[in-house]
């Protein structure tokens, strides 16, 4: 049976003064129902593009999809006419994004931006019935006193708050995908924990599939099931969650992992960092984009970009020497 | 001059106007409504501080009724040599010093400055504003008489402005960077960029001068009066056309670049995209959410539409003949006719302070943000 969303061999490139430059290279990855899919990789590496090409909301005239396809159900939504992307849109496939404090619209009540939502995908619901309906909504979301809060204006609730909102709008046409793009990253790490638990409570009750962007490899432990790393446009390594955290293959899984403070680590130690900075997109280098980053680089690296190679049905990982990378795992390490 | 303190204090009072706003979050709990009470409390120091400094400069500044009237009669005697000399009642003057004393009590110029201005000031609360020295007659009825001209001139340039701006600023936005952007942009700041006085002066000699399409001035026709009604709208914006090109030549480019600049950044918002990952089109996103925001800037310096009763460049009024209330301002200053100069003063005064509060209950009605010295913050 096809996925519910698949995500094929997707490249998209963007122009620019000069040319037209690459910045999602033939990236893959599919999700089932009631599955949290983990997207997670520095800024500038391709999460935030991915997410919206699969929402259909590249900017435009800038970014364009240079080739593969998106299925949703097995259909393609790049195939799709504008219309009919419409209705998939924030209602099959929604989205909620980073800055909760800009994502809502400045000077019109909460209640009617929620309102919006079920009358662009449910035209003719009565005005009592969208009320209910956003009652509910709000309630879901865990928001104390919806009633009041559907007649207040954006700036009169906390960024939690806000985030909530943008939920429960998000939640208006019962979505089969939630793409939740960094939603917690701007908030406290207490709010952090609180909507993380409502999203994982969420997707316990309605069974949606999401995908969940993120910097923070904590976050992806907590949530997710399942996790594509990226890299500067590129997937680096993809696998479950329980393989990717105990046998990283790929050198930037193993950079990002080593880069989490730990309790257990020696205190006082510098913290462990990834020399240097992801490459800007003009300046890719040729071969694996992780070259001139890389501990484990040899002459080849810089060729031909390493294949996705299959280390097991869900494990896959692009690197020339992941080989030799877990052959020194599996040897005991010194203590 | 009278318009240049105007601005002064306007700019004074917008400069307060942000003050209060980014001092909405502090916390003493005052409401919008004691807010704009104490704003209209305000007005009336701010009026008497602007008035008894233009009172004191007219009596600080050479010349004035008196020497104006000793010239008129050294001319009329042909003693042309006393005609540059001041007024102490020497230099062969035609007056003798008991009329010049008549005169000064005449004109009140007998009384020390500041009693002189609270009797002035008590005679604007009765709403006398006194009589002119140029024409003799009523100050109120000398400004009248120029309203409809002000407000002629005034509401066609509020409608070519808004109606021409705030369109072109939301195609220039939408088509950012095409050649009608680059286009009409080229044009707009061309237009600015040239002063409108020269703007008048091209316009009249080529359309008027040369060409003939155009009278070459004046507000109306001789034979107005026995014009039809649609003959008398007809000459109206015949008269109209040429000064309110030069009228709106330069004042395109403010209001077209903040629309467009404006639209632009509510374009780019995240809650557009939200409004489109809700599934909405871009039309509906554009027209619905991002314009709304986007006409907040200029409805800031909505309320000062009250001020288009006193509209009157001096400049294009002269260049075109027009006896509006620029010309009349400006050539009563010349004339140091000053009952005019401080009645003009005190109608643009007033309705330039009323039209900052009314800018500020406008910016307080469309932006639900703004809480002017309420202690209620955003929780």
């Amino acid at each position: 049976m096809a996925a519910l969303l698949a995500v094929e061999e997707l490249s998209v490139g963007f122009d620019t003064e000069e040319d037209l430059v690459n910045v999602l290279d033939r990236v893959s990855f599919d999700i089932e129902a009631g599955e949290t899919l983990g997207l997670v990789g520095e800024s500038g590496c391709g999460k935030s593009v991915t997410a919206l090409a699969v929402m259909g909301l590249l900017p435009k005239p800038a970014g364009r999809i240079q080739g593969g396809d998106i299925l949703f159900r097995g259909d393609s939504l790049l195939a799709l006419p504008r219309e009919r992307m419409r209705t998939i849109r924030g209602n099959r496939i929604a989205m909620i994004f980073q800055e909760p404090m800009t994502a809502l619209n400045p000077v019109q009540r909460i209640g009617r931006q929620l309102a919006e939502t079920f009358a662009l995908h449910e035209p003719g619901l009565s005005s009592d019935a969208i009320r209910q309906r956003s009652l509910g909504l709000l309630e879901e979301v865990g928001i104390p006193a919806p009633d009041r809060r559907l007649d207040e204006y954006p700036h009169q609730l906390s960024g939690g708050m806000r985030q909530r909102v943008m939920i429960a709008m998000a939640l208006a046409g019962r979505p089969d995908v939630l793409i939740a793009d960094e939603p917690t990253t701007a908030l406290d790490v207490t709010i952090q924990a609180q909507i993380l638990e409502l999203l994982r409570d969420l997707q316990r009750d309605t069974g949606m599939a999401i995908i969940f962007i993120t910097h923070d490899l904590g976050v992806i432990a907590e949530l997710c099931s399942r996790v594509v790393v990226m890299y500067a446009g590129r997937v680096a390594e993809q696998a479950d969650i329980h393989p990717l955290f105990a046998h990283p293959l790929h050198p930037y899984t193993r950079g990002l992992l080593d880069s989490i403070p730990r309790l257990e680590g020696e205190p006082k130690t510098p913290l462990t960092t990834i020399p240097g900075t992801v490459p800007g997109i003009d300046d890719l280098p040729g071969g694996c984009r992780f070259v001139n980053r890389c501990p484990f680089a040899e002459r080849r690296c810089e060729g031909e970009p390493p294949p996705l190679d299959a280390l097991t049905a869900g494990h896959r990982v692009a690197c020339y020497r992941w080989r030799e990378i877990e052959a020194d795992d599996a040897r005991p390490h010194p203590a | 001059m009278v318009d240049e303190l105007c601005q002064g204090a306007l700019s004074f009072h917008s400069q307060m106007r942000h003050d209060m706003i980014h001092a909405a979050c502090s916390p003493p709990p005052i409401t919008m409504t004691s807010y704009f009470v104490r704003r209209f409390l305000l007005i009336a120091p701010t009026f008497i501080g602007v008035t008894i400094l233009v009172f004191v400069l007219t009596r600080l500044v050479p010349g004035g009724p008196i020497e104006r009237m000793l010239q008129e009669a050294a001319m009329a005697g042909g003693d042309f040599t006393s005609a540059t000399s001041g007024f102490d009642g020497h230099g062969g003057s035609t007056l003798s010093d008991e009329q010049i004393e008549e005169l000064k009590v005449y004109y009140g110029f007998d009384k020390p400055v500041l009693v002189a201005y609270v009797e002035w000031l008590g005679k604007v609360l009765v709403l006398d504003l006194g009589t002119s020295t140029r024409y003799n007659d009523p100050v109120w009825d000398t400004i009248r008489d120029r309203f409809p001209i002000s407000i002629f001139y005034g509401v066609a340039t509020l409608i070519l402005t808004y109606g021409v701006c705030i369109p072109l600023g939301i195609v220039k936005a939408i088509r950012h960077r095409t050649a009608f952007d680059n286009v009409s942009s080229a044009l707009v700041f061309f237009g600015y960029a040239i002063p409108s006085y020269i703007v008048g002066i091209a316009l009249l000699t080529a359309f008027a001068a040369n060409l003939d399409w155009f009278p070459l001035g004046g507000f109306v026709s001789d034979n107005f009066d026995s014009l039809s009604a649609p003959g008398k709208a007809i000459d109206v914006l015949w008269h109209a056309t040429l000064p309110l090109l030069a009228y709106m030549a330069g004042a395109f480019a403010v209001t077209t670049m903040l629309m467009k600049n404006s639209l632009m950044d509510n374009l780019a918002a995240d809650y557009v995209r939200t409004a489109i990952a809700k599934g909405m089109d871009f039309r509906r996103a554009v027209f619905g959410h991002a314009l709304r925001n986007s006409l907040i800037p200029i409805a800031t310096s909505f309320g000062n539409i009250i001020t288009l009763f006193l509209t009157g460049s001096f400049l294009i009024e002269k260049i075109f003949n027009i006896d509006g209330f620029g010309l009349l301002a400006f050539e009563s200053l010349v004339e140091r006719d000053y009952p005019v100069v401080m009645g003009a003063l005190v109608l643009s005064s007033l309705l330039f302070l009323i039209g900052n509060i009314l800018s500020d209950i406008c910016v307080a009605l469309v932006d639900p943000r703004v809480k002017f010295g309420s202690g209620e913050s955003a929780q």
